[in-house]
């Protein structure tokens, strides 16, 4: 049995019912996000997110290796998701789930194709050696929206993480410890997100961040991301009750709301962890300094 | 030395977790727990008077390959003693144990689990308690490193594991036997009964084995992990019920 | 009494903490324990003890005398007979509607002499049996064996109204809150948040409750009028609250207050 247990007929009309009076379980109105919160571990690029219940940590890596034949002048990057039964009982070890397979393709999509991350920048040697740029997403709680809080913890991984220098010398690519050069940001082109919508009651009550429970009495679902810029650079409408063409318009500039909200509150955090990460860089080096 | 630390419950959707962090080898591993489940009836097929244990272990920053399914099948074997797998409401039902390692240097392909088993098998045991699995005992594990001249060196750090000449992971149960014995590299055998030893010093404290779990638990510098489980379970349950004992 | 006594697995429960009963009641071992006989010299004379297979606090009943570790709260529910559990049906079969009782563990059945259900709707039963050995099936019933005490809600389905996750543990102090007469001021096992509820909703038209051990509560305000929504979202929220935090009596006496007014109530 490796799905949610479904949800209950009084559940789910009840929802559709508080809905009707514009009214979340949590409170929160429609257009409004759970709280997030989001932390840094010790490396770069390891990123720990909350969305009210739903907790992701990612973790970016980069390694030196070979670029593709047909792409010689492009690194490599990569987005790993993979679901365990840690995020929720009903997600099966080992075993991909049609879950997992359409958060992969929204994120391939809106951060990887919209080449947020500039690949080029990622070449060393022409056909020869490139950087590869992983980001491997562990979800350890679910409970609703997991695309967008994916969107969002690789987004800020990729703007958190530092990668080694690298040199080439004499026709060889010499790679620096991290304790030796000052190891390089990665070239940001533009910070997409995902913002997702659910649809209830034929389409009247449209709401973004649906928990878990809202999720599954949902109707219908669409998926848009767009950028600080107001650049849609994705959009899906695969399945579930007809929308309005209107109602997705207007949602897009509910969107761009969101996504500008939201990519202020990761600068934020982003500028205070980096401050704190150069003081203490200083007082090492200083420790350094009185030791010799 | 700055001693491990660990916290349980912290995940809403398993029903049993628990994060542990080793400062001394830097590794940190979230581990959670779900139990009894269903699971899918073939994998019941051999024994359906007991509980089938399953362990999954998820690499920080890396596709699951050989090197953890090896390890998954250590962690399983030991687990498997630990868990009274016919209690009521196990039989033909399924533990799930899904370990990840959210920090520490990352394992390159080839490398050796070693290094990593305590903190694997900690967050597992600490999450297997939060979530009420029927255990008889309780576990301890320590990583020991015998350097060039012969010192042993308890969870070296990777640049120092990197260099021993023989690496040993022991665990011994809370009632003192031995229940893991994974080791690497050149020793001979006066040297594994040392290592033994100071193992045995570490996971259970200096009492002599045999007597009852009440060793002194003093505050020194070599508190030992027996002790260390016991504290991080008792200083979750005054939070879980401070509603009761603040009455009392 | 003194201080708690935390059990780890493998623990042994000192002698003197056993409820020392006059009557001759056998002790009654509650779950978290077990009974292992240590081989002595003498093998005429076996040596028992009891020693703890879950971490918990050693908790006895002089009155009843039983004793059982009070463990984690957040634990997968384990049928027991006589339980009351708010069950899910997930289809029907000619004898059985097969219901959820616990998500991701096999269904439980529930006889047909019960009234007509549909998929999804709620139950509220109890354990009739959990079977003998291994892959037993699990029976429950809305049959109310005679005991002749009002239950809210009594058994039976649940039409309307709205269900709550909360932890295991939480479901077992409300079911203790609610069959046992309160103390005013203290509440069963430090449990005030339905009783404030209860005073604070009254005027609106109160509500009704229904919890199961199995980790669900369910609640009904058909009875607010226009206020129906809110009230419900409020006690979920009070007693989702309660559990999360731990909340002792004045905490949970302040987080009522709070989100009633926040719900405009």
């Amino acid at each position: 049995m490796s799905r949610e247990a479904p949800l209950s007929v009084a559940e789910r009309d009840f929802i559709l019912k508080a809905l009707q009076e514009n009214t979340r379980l949590d409170g929160r109105e429609a257009d409004q996000f759970r709280p997030l919160s989001i932390s840094f571990g010790e490396e770069y690029g390891h990123v720990k997110l909350q969305l009210g219940k739903t907790s992701i940590i990612v973790r970016i890596s980069a390694e030196v290796t070979k670029p593709r034949d047909d792409r010689p002048f492009d690194g490599l990057f990569d987005i790993s998701i993979e679901l365990t039964a840690m995020g929720s009982p009903g997600w099966e070890n080992g075993r991909t789930s049609d879950q997992e397979a359409s958060v992969s393709h929204v994120l391939d999509r809106v951060v990887r194709h919209s080449n947020a991350l500039d690949t080029e920048s990622l070449c060393i040697v022409k056909g020869v050696s490139c950087w590869s740029i992983r980001a491997d997403i562990h979800v350890i709680d679910y409970d609703g929206n997991l695309t967008d809080a994916a969107c969002i913890a690789v987004m800020t991984g990729l703007q958190h993480f530092r990668r080694p220098d690298a040199v080439v010398r004499d026709g060889h690519v010499i790679v620096y410890k991290v304790e030796d050069r000052v190891p390089v940001a990665l070239n940001i082109t533009h910070k997409p997100l995902s913002v997702t919508f659910n649809s209830f009651n034929d389409g009247r009550d449209i709401i973004v961040d649906a928990t878990l429970k809202e999720e599954q009495a949902a109707e219908g679902e669409l998926v848009i991301g767009i950028n600080s810029g107001g650049e849609v650079c994705f959009m899906s409408k695969f399945s579930g009750a007809p929308l309005d063409p209107l109602s997705i318009v207007s949602k897009v500039n509910v969107a761009l709301e969101k996504v500008k909200a939201l990519n202020a509150q990761v600068d934020k955090v982003l500028q205070v962890d980096l401050a704190k990460r150069a003081k203490l860089g200083m007082a090492d080096e200083s420790r350094a300094a009185n030791d010799r | 030395m700055v001693g491990p630390t660990a916290s349980l419950s912290n995940l809403h959707r398993a029903d049993g977790s628990a994060s542990y962090k080793c400062p001394a080898t830097g590794f940190a591993v979230l581990g959670a727990v779900n139990g009894p489940v269903e699971l899918p009836a073939r994998r019941d097929a051999l024994k359906p008077e007991e509980a089938t244990v399953e362990v999954f272990v998820k690499p920080g920053n890396a596709v699951p390959g050989v090197g953890e399914k090896y390890v998954e099948g250590i962690l399983r074997d030991v687990l498997s003693t630990v868990i009274l797998r016919r209690e009521k409401g196990l039989p033909r039902r399924g533990v799930v144990i899904t370990l990840a390692i959210v920090g520490g240097e990352a394992t390159e392909r080839g490398d050796s689990y070693l290094t990593l088993l305590p903190a694997l098998l900690h967050a597992a045991q600490l999450a297997l308690i939060s979530a009420a699995i029927p255990l008889p005992m309780t576990l301890a594990t320590t990583l020991l490193g015998v350097t060039r001249s012969g010192e042993i060196i308890r969870d070296p750090s990777p640049a120092v594991a990197k260099a021993a000449t023989s690496l040993h992971a022991i665990s011994f149960s809370s009632k003192g036997h031995l229940l893991m014995n994974e080791s690497l590299g050149r020793f001979d055998f006066d040297t594994w009964e040392l290592v033994r030893q100071q193992a045995a010093t570490i996971c259970r404290g200096a009492a002599t084995p045999g007597s009852d779990g009440d060793a002194a638990m003093g505050g020194t510098d070599n508190a030992h992990v027996d002790g260390f489980v016991r504290e991080t379970v008792e200083d979750h349950l005054h939070r879980d019920y401070n509603w009761k004992l603040e009455s009392i | 009494m003194s201080t708690p006594l935390i059990l780890l697995p493998g623990d042994e429960v000192p002698k003197d903490q056993l409820p020392h009963s006059k009557s001759n009641n056998p002790l009654k071992v509650g779950p978290g324990l077990r009974l292992l006989s240590q081989p002595s010299a003498k093998p005429t004379s076996s040596n028992h003890v009891l020693t703890a297979t879950q971490a918990g606090i050693l908790t006895t009943d002089a009155k009843r005398n039983n004793v059982s570790i009070l463990s984690f709260s957040n634990r997968r529910y384990i049928p027991a007979m006589n339980d009351l559990v708010i069950a899910q049906v997930h289809h029907s079969s000619v004898d059985f509607f097969h219901c959820i009782v616990t998500p991701h563990t096999a269904h439980a059945l529930l006889g047909q002499l019960s009234p007509q259900l549909k998929q999804g709707d709620l139950v509220y039963a109890r354990v009739l049996s959990v079977g003998v050995g291994a892959g037993a099936e699990v029976e429950i019933t809305c049959v109310h064996p005679a005991t002749g005490k009002a239950e809210p809600g009594g058994m039976g389905p649940l039409n309307g109204g709205m269900m709550f996750d909360i932890s295991t543990g939480m479901a077992t102090r409300l079911l203790r809150a609610s069959s046992s007469s309160a103390d005013e001021n203290e509440g069963v096992d430090g449990l005030v948040v339905l009783s404030e509820l209860g005073k604070k909703l009254e005027s609106i038209g109160g509500f009704e409750l229904a919890v199961g051990r199995n980790g669900k509560v369910w609640v009904d305000c058909s009875n607010a009028g226009e206020n129906e929504v809110k009230a419900t979202i409020a006690i979920g929220q009070c007693l989702q609250g309660t559990d999360e935090h731990n909340l002792n009596p004045t905490d949970q006496k302040k987080l009522v207050t709070r989100t009633l007014k926040a719900m405009k109530l």
